[in-house]
């Protein structure tokens, strides 16, 4: 018993469909391959079951018996981790480069010229401004002219205090509601996750096969909110899987059985929080890094600001209360306000810069001790600066903020490289190569030509069988 | 997945052409914070000081032309005192009561122009007041004749100075009068020295009014020699002031010079280095252009 010519016209057909669907998965690896979330696909051809003969057992031909996915679950898993690092670093970095051009400051070298409010660039410069003021006015105190400049530089000085700090503050906004728009991503990102999980254990179920492009589409997801959040999976006998943030499940099957929320703590800052579960969250991603960045530089450089502030208000005053102005009168602060924000030049002075209290005798116009004193605190190292001096209390803050996004500049760089590697060597495993694809293509068109050629020749070799004894060639 | 490679290095490329870019129009080779934390830190504190000593040098100017202003009016005082002791020593020769009289006339306007000298005003301020600079410091009481009889002091002992270099200052000006016998020195009086340039002024005019010869010779002279005296000391005195604000402008300048030139070394970049550096960092990024588009050209369907 053999198979016989109709039994290898079916083994033939049969050939043309295995080698017409190798075409079909090469035309969708080809299509998608500008898609970064394809991994390639294959078909398994495998001998169909042999049927026994009187000479030994004979095979029957070909059949495709599943569509295999190209992928290394390893090395996803490693992406997935390193996107998260990635994100945070890239965050961190942006999030740092917006705080140093709040800041504004700049090295230039070119300005030599530091006489007067003319041209400052930065905090520092108009610091000194105000001392060098100071001194001026020390020099002639009775000018009308040398207090009025004097009054000039104070403000400036206030106002770009009042600046930075309202800039420091829309960027801590500003970073609120990145924050919150990540974790609503996240969110929508979880559900969308629970979807796929549900729909590829139906398909998996009832097609008793791996559905491939769900799994493609759901590791695209997991890398897309791994960049928001570290995330750790497991994988369920099922096909679906169980993601969570933090130590607390996310998703379980199809079901979202916790969300992310953002929770103000009782110092006022926002944190990450596990909605139902109500814990606080460390989760790693963008969503730390705007976290890390706001309570951490952000922070440190708003309290530097203020700091500043405050003790040059302090100071300042403590010296300028005790001198007398040009009409006799004591006691009057020259700074108004508290902080960075509300720091302001006494407006009595503004409006009446003969009001400024240089003297440090009643009725001596031409005194100058207070003048002078609030000119020489420009090099007095304050104890609540960390006994520096207030201009160097400023660099420090500067550099100090400088080192934090180097810092974090080296850092991108290092990871940007393990990234790259990762990705390419993903790419290398799944990734579509058009040499590849078009090879087989001409290999599974050989192979049709051939099986129809095999078509043809047992079509005749019936003709001939039928037309045996009618005397039709 | 070579297309992906040569994007990430034509990135990195593009990149570092830009930075140079930057370093070679500004000249700089720090310019943000991030670029170099350390040396930014150093920077600003180095201009700070910079900034210092510029204002040390506005204020020096000021203090010189203070100088200046007071020590021509000690100058005007001083060709006054020796006029003054001529015509004293002159008197005590055989002279008539007209030309007493005559000298007398002189005298009284040499007071005159003595007080109005010693309230000289320098930008709106009294000069020999002490601190009290906003009211004329020596007034004159005059008698029915008009005849200055008095001149009072209204000034005080205070001086004022003002920093020529960090925690250096400096008083130019001494006060008009200092009759306590401490303190800074007294341009017209000062117990110290006898001086009492007023008084003894007048006194030598009623002499010679009076015809009293024998006190302008035992009395005025002296005592008007005395006066003299006082004033080459103040003199002196402003000329030293004078000197040491020279010194310290001086100072100033080249501690400025030497910070310029730290700054650039902190901040400036090499120009040599950086358009060397530039125009390498073009030829690998051309060189990586056309490579890769000859790569990405050829494929196997180029050969089916």
């Amino acid at each position: 018993m053999s198979l016989g010519l109709f039994g290898t016209m079916s083994m033939a057909t049969r050939a043309l469909q295995v080698q017409q669907q190798a075409i079909e998965i090469t035309g969708q690896n080809m299509s998608n391959m500008t898609n970064p979330a394809y991994a390639r696909q294959r078909v398994i051809v495998a001998t169909s079951p042999t049927i026994p003969t009187t000479i030994g057992v004979e095979g029957t031909g070909a059949e495709a018996v599943a569509i295999q996915q190209i992928r290394d679950s390893l090395l996803d898993h490693q992406i997935t981790l390193e996107t998260s690092t990635t994100s945070y670093l890239g965050t961190a970095q942006t999030t740092l480069q917006n705080l140093e051009a709040n800041l504004g400051q700049v090295v230039d070298t070119s300005s030599s010229s530091t006489t007067s409010s003319a041209s400052a660039v930065g905090l520092g410069t108009y610091i000194s401004n105000l001392f060098n003021a100071f001194q001026t006015l020390s020099t002639d105190p009775t000018s009308l002219a040398n207090r009025q400049a004097l009054t000039l530089d104070a403000s400036s000085l206030a106002t770009e205090f009042n600046q930075l700090s309202s800039g420091v503050s829309n960027l801590q906004d500003s970073i609120n509601s990145g924050l919150q728009s990540d974790v609503t991503n996240a969110n929508q990102l979880l559900n969308d996750i629970a979807d796929l999980n549900n729909s590829i254990s139906v398909t998996e179920l009832t097609t008793h096969s791996t559905a491939n492009d769900l799994r493609d589409q759901r590791q695209a997801k997991i890398e897309e909110l791994s960049k928001l959040a570290n995330v750790s999976t497991a994988t369920q006998p099922d096909g679906s899987l169980t993601l969570s943030i933090g130590g607390v499940t996310m998703v379980s099957g199809n079901q979202v059985s916790d969300t992310l929320e953002v929770h103000a703590n009782s110092a006022g800052q926002d944190l990450v929080q596990a909605k139902t579960a109500g814990t606080t969250l460390t989760t790693g991603g963008s969503i730390q890094a705007r976290i890390d960045v706001r309570d951490g530089e952000l922070k440190s450089l708003a309290d530097d600001l203020n700091t500043l502030a405050s003790t040059l208000i302090t100071t300042v005053n403590a010296v300028h209360k005790t001198g007398y102005s040009l009409s006799g009168t004591t006691n009057a602060p020259f700074f108004d306000g508290t902080d960075a924000s509300t720091i302001g030049v006494n407006s009595a002075l503004l409006d009446d810069p003969s009001l400024i209290q240089a003297s440090g005798t009643k009725g001596a116009a031409g005194d100058n001790q207070v003048a002078l004193a609030l000119a020489q605190l420009a090099d007095t190292p304050q104890s609540a600066l960390n006994n520096m001096t207030f201009n160097q209390s400023y660099s420090q803050t500067v550099a100090n903020m400088g080192q934090a996004l180097a810092n974090t500049n080296d850092q991108v760089n290092n990871q940007q490289a393990i990234q790259n590697m990762l990705t390419q060597q993903r790419q290398s495993v799944s990734g579509v190569s058009i040499d590849e694809e078009v090879s087989n293509l001409s290999v599974f068109q050989r192979a049709y030509e051939a099986n129809a050629r095999m078509i043809s020749i047992i079509d005749e070799l019936l003709t001939t069988l039928v037309g045996l004894g009618t005397g039709v060639p | 997945m070579f297309p992906d490679m040569l994007t990430q290095e034509l990135g990195m490329l593009s990149q570092k052409l830009q930075q140079l870019q930057t370093e070679s129009a500004t000249g700089q080779r720090v310019r943000q914070p991030e670029d170099d934390p350390g040396a930014v830190q150093q920077v600003l504190n180095m201009q700070s000081e910079s900034s210092k000593l510029q204002q040390y040098q506005s204020n020096i100017s000021v203090l010189q032309g203070t100088a200046t202003a007071a020590g021509s009016a000690v100058s005007a005082l001083q060709e006054i005192a020796t006029r003054l002791s001529d015509i004293a020593t002159s008197a005590g020769g055989t002279v008539s009561q007209q030309d007493l009289d005559a000298y007398a006339t002189e005298v009284s306007q040499l007071i005159s122009e003595a007080v109005s000298t010693a309230n000289t005003q320098y930008n709106g301020n009294y000069l020999f007041g002490g601190t009290l600079s906003s009211h004329a410091p020596f007034v004159a009481t005059t008698d029915p004749n008009g005849q200055i009889t008095s001149v009072a002091y209204q000034g005080n002992t205070s001086t004022t100075s003002a920093e020529i270099a960090q925690g250096v200052t400096l008083s130019i000006v001494s006060p008009g009068a200092n009759p306590s016998g401490t303190g800074p020195a007294g341009l017209i009086t000062d117990t110290r020295t006898g001086a009492d340039f007023f008084a003894h002024m007048i006194s030598l005019r009623d002499h010679l009014l009076s015809g009293d010869v024998q006190s302008i010779t035992n009395a005025d002279l002296p005592a008007l020699q005395a006066d003299e005296q006082n004033q080459i000391l103040y003199s002196t005195n402003i000329n030293v002031a004078q000197g040491r604000l020279s010194t310290a402008s001086t100072a100033a300048q080249t501690q400025q010079s030497s910070l310029t030139q730290l700054i650039s070394n902190d901040a400036d970049a090499d120009l040599a280095q950086t358009i060397t550096s530039l125009s390498q960092a073009q030829y690998a990024y051309q060189a990586a252009l056309q490579s890769g588009a000859a790569i990405m050209k050829q494929s196997l369907l180029d050969y089916m």
